[in-house]
């Protein structure tokens, strides 16, 4: 099988996924307990029909829930086709430009963590590999298995405490200070970057074990080969080594654990963004949850599922495009 | 008596962190089982003066409510607990048996169980769970069905591949070409290989499913009537002022340390155990 016919094939099971979670989207609000139209009164067990039989025929019609649950589901893809995933109630604004005014915060907090982590895990790993199985290595690879078993949202909140609160060196909350007059772009620039901080950092946290830990062992693998033996019998320094023969090599894993760990930042995000008050997605969707806004809660959804998805399948796809071995 | 034996001797082949870790779990397990002994005071309704300091009355001291601390911890690590071995059970007994049939029967069957754990993998858990869990109501028992549901994949993996490597075993094909069926198989040659992975991997899900439960129910997603050690800190950092006041020092800390305590002794735990079991064989 040749390259571009197995990145089809994998394009496409990646759309049959997609195509599953559209339609777990579909059924969800169709499975859940209860009828728009049936109002539950406060005292438990008790249902009670506040419309006649005619109001809520009238009503189905109108929200063309009568139809076959077949002419449902082929409309709804229709609809979605179209870029159209629903209106939200409680923003009085369509769910896509609802999300895509928090969308930028997220991404960028997202992207700068998966940067930050990657980099210095990748760099504190090659210097565990390198001085492999001495005190430096034993030291800082018990100090981040540690960490990172600790869950991203305490470290958040321990960070919240100790730095914003106690020390205030950080804001408590928010993307970007409310009502601020800022004489010139630096400055405004400055202040989001203060904000940023503390959520990225965070995140950054979470994930430095993952890439340290996949670069340590990638790098252990690839200085235990012959011509790793060559470069040092040539007696080339060992910045040179480390840099330009063994890293270029232990970097492919590295690279694609980038596109697949978007998923879990993406999740994590959801959590930090909630401890620090963010402005982004994460936020967002627990607010849907509050006011009980279902249809900007399934656009989130459907949202970061599209997303993950989709930075897998580039994961894949780079993947086969940079290493010659897998076909 | 046989399986005292060897429990003892497993035991003793854990590292200090791995004893620490196992005692650190039992703790917690005797807290959330005598929790109605151990609290002294109830754990929904207040007993106290709102915002008391640790003291001799109430240990860790009391919410804004005045409820007791100490006994919202002890209550908490009952949910943690029954969320953490529930989803962990559930779907390691479920994901063996999935992996021990699809392993076992290859073909079609097997094509199409490891193209859904596929699909269970890619999907994004946390976003989910806040779906589901706003649809259906978030009730302990929704987040463990739930929980499982996305947890299955790991154990049918590891099942699913050392039964296809059991299955090329020579005793294996000897007992095949007696006629052994299905049952025979599972119960004599498969359990006792896949027994140890299991066990591996439920204390993995354990600690993941603790970890979701509290980030669930810190968002104030969770089962709104449990007093779980997320929910204790939600109401916490909700509490206006938390900040600049000296209440987080007990509201907030003891809760966050439950967690961090019961999560980080699960992973000493299971870190002895893939070392001792050598889960890569």
């Amino acid at each position: 099988m040749n390259k571009s016919s197995s990145i089809l094939k994998k394009a496409s099971e990646y759309l049959l996924t997609f195509l599953v979670i559209l339609t777990l989207n579909f059924f969800i609000p169709r499975l859940m307990p209860g009828d728009p139209f049936i109002f539950l009164s406060s005292s438990e067990g008790q249902v009670t029909i506040t419309y006649s039989e005619e109001q809520i025929a009238k009503y189905k019609a109108y929200y063309g829930l009568d139809k076959p649950m077949i002419v449902q589901y082929t409309s709804y893809l229709a609809n979605l086709l179209q870029g159209n995933i629903g209106y939200s109630i409680y923003y009085n604004n369509s769910v896509l430009s609802v999300i895509g005014k928090r969308v930028i915060w997220t991404v960028s907090i997202v992207l700068a963590a998966i940067f930050i982590s990657c980099l210095i895990g990748t760099v504190l790993g090659s210097l565990s590999a390198w001085y492999r199985n001495g005190t430096f290595d034993k030291v800082l690879y018990s100090f981040i298995i540690a960490i990172s078993e600790i869950p991203a949202f305490l470290i958040g909140i321990m960070f919240l405490f100790i730095l914003a609160a106690k020390l205030g060196w950080f804001p408590l909350s928010g993307g970007i200070k409310t009502f601020a007059n800022y004489s010139n772009s630096v400055e405004k620039i400055t202040d989001i970057l203060h904000h940023a901080f503390l959520p990225v950092l965070t995140l950054s946290i979470v994930r430095l074990g993952e890439f340290y830990l996949l670069s340590r062992n990638s790098m252990i693998a690839v200085l235990t080969k012959d011509y790793m033996r060559t470069a040092r019998a040539k007696g080339l320094h060992n910045k040179r080594i480390i840099f330009r023969h063994a890293l270029k090599n232990a970097l492919l894993p590295i690279v694609t654990r980038v596109f697949l760990s978007l998923g879990a930042v993406f999740s994590g995000a959801i959590l930090v963004e909630n401890v620090f008050n963010y402005p982004g997605v994460g936020r967002l969707m627990r607010e849907a949850v509050m006011v009980r806004d279902y249809v900007l809660i399934q656009g989130i959804f459907l949202f970061v599922a599209v997303t993950v998805l989709t930075m897998n399948l580039l994961a894949d796809i780079i993947y086969r495009r940079l290493d010659p071995r897998v076909n | 008596m046989k399986y005292v034996k060897h429990i003892m001797i497993g035991i003793k082949r854990l590292t200090v962190l791995g004893k620490i870790g196992l005692g650190v779990v039992l703790m917690v397990l005797f807290l959330a089982v005598f929790s109605d002994w151990l609290a002294l005071h109830p754990y929904s309704i207040p007993s106290g003066d709102a915002l008391e300091a640790p003291g001799a009355g109430h240990w860790l001291g009391t919410d804004d409510l005045g409820i007791d601390i100490w006994a919202q911890i002890c209550f908490g690590a009952r949910i943690s607990i029954l969320v953490g071995f529930g989803t962990a059970l559930l779907a390691g007994i479920g994901g063996s048996i999935i992996g021990i049939f699809s392993g076992y029967s290859g073909g079609l069957t097997d094509k199409l169980v490891m193209r859904l754990t596929d699909l269970v993998i890619v999907l994004p858990d946390l976003p989910m769970m806040i779906v589901l869990g706003a649809f259906f109501g978030p009730s302990v028992r929704n987040i463990i069905i739930v929980l499982a549901l996305f947890s299955w994949t790991i154990p049918t993996r590891i099942v699913r591949s050392k039964v296809l490597s059991v299955k090329q075993e020579k005793y294996v094909e000897a007992a095949m070409s007696y006629g052994a069926g299905f049952w025979h198989l599972t119960l004599r040659h498969f359990l006792p290989n896949i027994l140890p992975l299991v066990m591996v991997s439920v204390i993995r899900l354990t600690s993941r499913a603790i970890v979701a439960e509290a980030s669930l129910a810190f968002l104030g997603l969770g089962d709104p009537i449990s007093k779980s050690w997320g929910l204790i800190l939600n109401h916490a950092i909700n509490f206006k002022g938390i900040y600049f006041t000296d209440y987080w020092k007990w509201w907030v800390v003891s809760p966050i340390t439950a967690i961090m305590l019961l999560v980080t002794a699960i992973a000493f735990i299971s870190r002895d155990m893939e070392r001792i079991i050598n889960t890569k064989a």
